[in-house]
């Protein structure tokens, strides 16, 4: 990485963020490092193994959100232009989408296959493998390679997690719940695969099962809030769940001011920064520039997040922003 | 956090006592092992000579047959052969009415689905001057079984 300043278009992160950014690209490429290992290591000790078969594919999607932030990532920093006039932020609207459909995939797939297996009763085979020219049960060896890859994506999950806080990034928190998938299911291939040892052939596809199924909420809660984002929805905290509290700031402090009466904000989160439309009803019947320039200002100076602050001045509210409910602006003729 | 240490827990904790408990790992989920050892071992025997010959005097011949009679022998099971062709045999197997089938199986097999496939034991030239790698079929999931055979197969024994 180069020493110039990183951005997001315009907007230029405070240095705790900027930290943030640099750890979290770090970290998605020790992700796919490791995933790449994990795969080929899987790959080895894949056998006849169905169960196997089914934790590898997983594998390769989990690829799928940390390749997803690194592009966006990438994107995310060049600036508006006249092409793009607001500028590049959607892309990491784009990856969290691609990040909750890969979740989502991963946790369909397991559940169909689970069931599928569980109704036609497959008795999943698990023979031996020599190795250094002992033969040895193949089931203490898969048992030993999903042992290997928990603790990682554990670490993984917990730091991404606190980045996608620090960084209000959506494609870092898709991607630390395809983490913690990870570890879930190389526990869940365990506890399967010792339930087999002991000669129980639905232990691998019933424990698969209960897994899959917190993936598939994980994948749903994902793709909705990508979906909602790219909706213009209301722009939510990093993991969907509260209305950010920065809409109410900017409306605690506007009122403030003496020369306006009453305000309401409609934020659309672009991915990272928010782009804000304030709405104010002045007292007065007149303005000056001075004093819609201070007030954007005062906006812009809450969060960083705040990358691009519109003040419209209008006699009523619209109804969607807490105004009285009427007809619509664009109905009326007057 | 709390979850995953209870269930690792629990995993080795299961493990721990079942063994514990003189199961073996691993264990057949339909009990073939037990019930071939000192009793009949049922295989089926489809022609691939020199493998496996069906043709002829009535008793199956050649390489395979002759390693699971030593197999058998080292089970104490008596030998009950029924011949036929791969997919009639491979259906008895996935039914239950097989505990084995040879015929010069390679492990390119497609049975892979309908049969659990030992691990390789013997190697020839193929046809096609490529290496064809020797297997036989267990049932699916009677993992003790397979695991025995497999023990017996490579561990000398099979040497050829």
């Amino acid at each position: 990485m180069s020493a110039d300043r990183r951005r997001f278009g315009h907007t230029e992160l405070p240095a705790r963020q900027e930290d943030a950014l640099r750890a979290a690209i770090r970290i998605e490429w020790a992700t796919l490092v490791f995933l790449a290992v994990t795969i080929a290591l899987v790959y080895l000790v894949l056998g006849n193994s169905q169960a196997m078969k089914a934790a590898w594919i997983e594998d390769l999607l989990s690829l799928a959100p940390p390749i997803a932030f690194l592009v966006a990532a990438r994107i995310v920093q060049r600036a508006p232009n006249r092409e793009r006039p607001y500028g590049y932020h959607r892309s990491v609207g784009v990856g969290h989408l691609v990040a909750g459909v890969a979740l989502f995939a991963m946790g369909a797939y397991l559940v169909i296959d689970s069931i599928s297996g569980l109704i036609s009763g497959e008795h999943p085979p698990i023979g031996s493998v020599e190795l250094f020219g002992e033969v040895i049960w193949l089931g203490w060896l898969m048992m030993g390679v999903m042992a290997l890859t928990i603790p990682l994506p554990i670490y993984f999950g917990r730091r991404k997690m606190a980045l996608a806080r620090e960084l209000h990034d959506k494609v870092l928190f898709a991607d630390a719940d395809m983490n913690k998938a990870d570890w879930q299911t190389a526990v869940g291939s365990i506890v399967g695969v010792a339930g087999i040892g002991v000669g129980l052939w639905w232990a691998d596809s019933a424990a698969a099962l209960f897994i899959a199924s917190s993936i598939v909420w994980d994948g749903t809660k994902n793709l909705r809030g990508a979906v909602r984002d790219l909706m213009d929805s209301r722009a939510r905290t990093f993991d969907d769940g509260e209305p950010l509290p920065v809409e109410d700031r900017i409306i605690d402090t506007l009122r403030a001011r003496r020369w306006i009466a009453d305000v309401g904000v409609r934020l659309r989160d672009q991915g990272h920064v928010l782009h804000a439309e304030v709405f104010v009803v002045p007292r007065r019947n007149r303005l000056t520039l001075d004093d819609l320039i201070e007030a954007r200002d005062e906006c812009i100076a809450l969060d960083w997040k705040i990358a691009d602050a519109v003040i419209v001045p209008v006699d009523e509210l619209p109804e969607e922003v807490g105004g009285a409910p009427r007809d619509r602006q664009s109905e009326r003729n007057r | 956090m709390r979850n995953r240490r209870a269930s690792l827990m629990l995993a080795v904790l299961s493990v721990a006592t079942l063994t514990g408990c003189g199961i073996t790992i691993p264990a057949d989920p339909d009990g073939t092992l037990d019930r071939v050892t000192d009793g009949t071992l049922r295989v089926g025997v489809s022609q691939s000579d020199p493998w496996t010959v069906t043709e002829g005097t009535g008793q199956p011949q050649g390489t395979e047959v002759d390693l699971v009679e030593a197999f058998a022998a080292h089970l104490d099971a008596d030998i009950e052969w029924t011949a036929g062709g791969e997919s009639d045999l491979v259906q008895a197997l996935e039914a239950g009415d097989l505990d084995l089938v040879v015929g010069g199986f390679t492990d390119a097999t497609p049975w892979e689905s309908k049969a659990a496939v030992t691990q390789p034991y013997a190697e020839s030239t193929a046809p096609d001057g490529g290496t064809a790698r020797h297997v036989m079929l267990a049932p699916l999931g009677e993992n003790a079984f397979l695991v025995e055979l497999e023990h017996f197969l490579l561990d000398g024994e099979a040497e050829r």
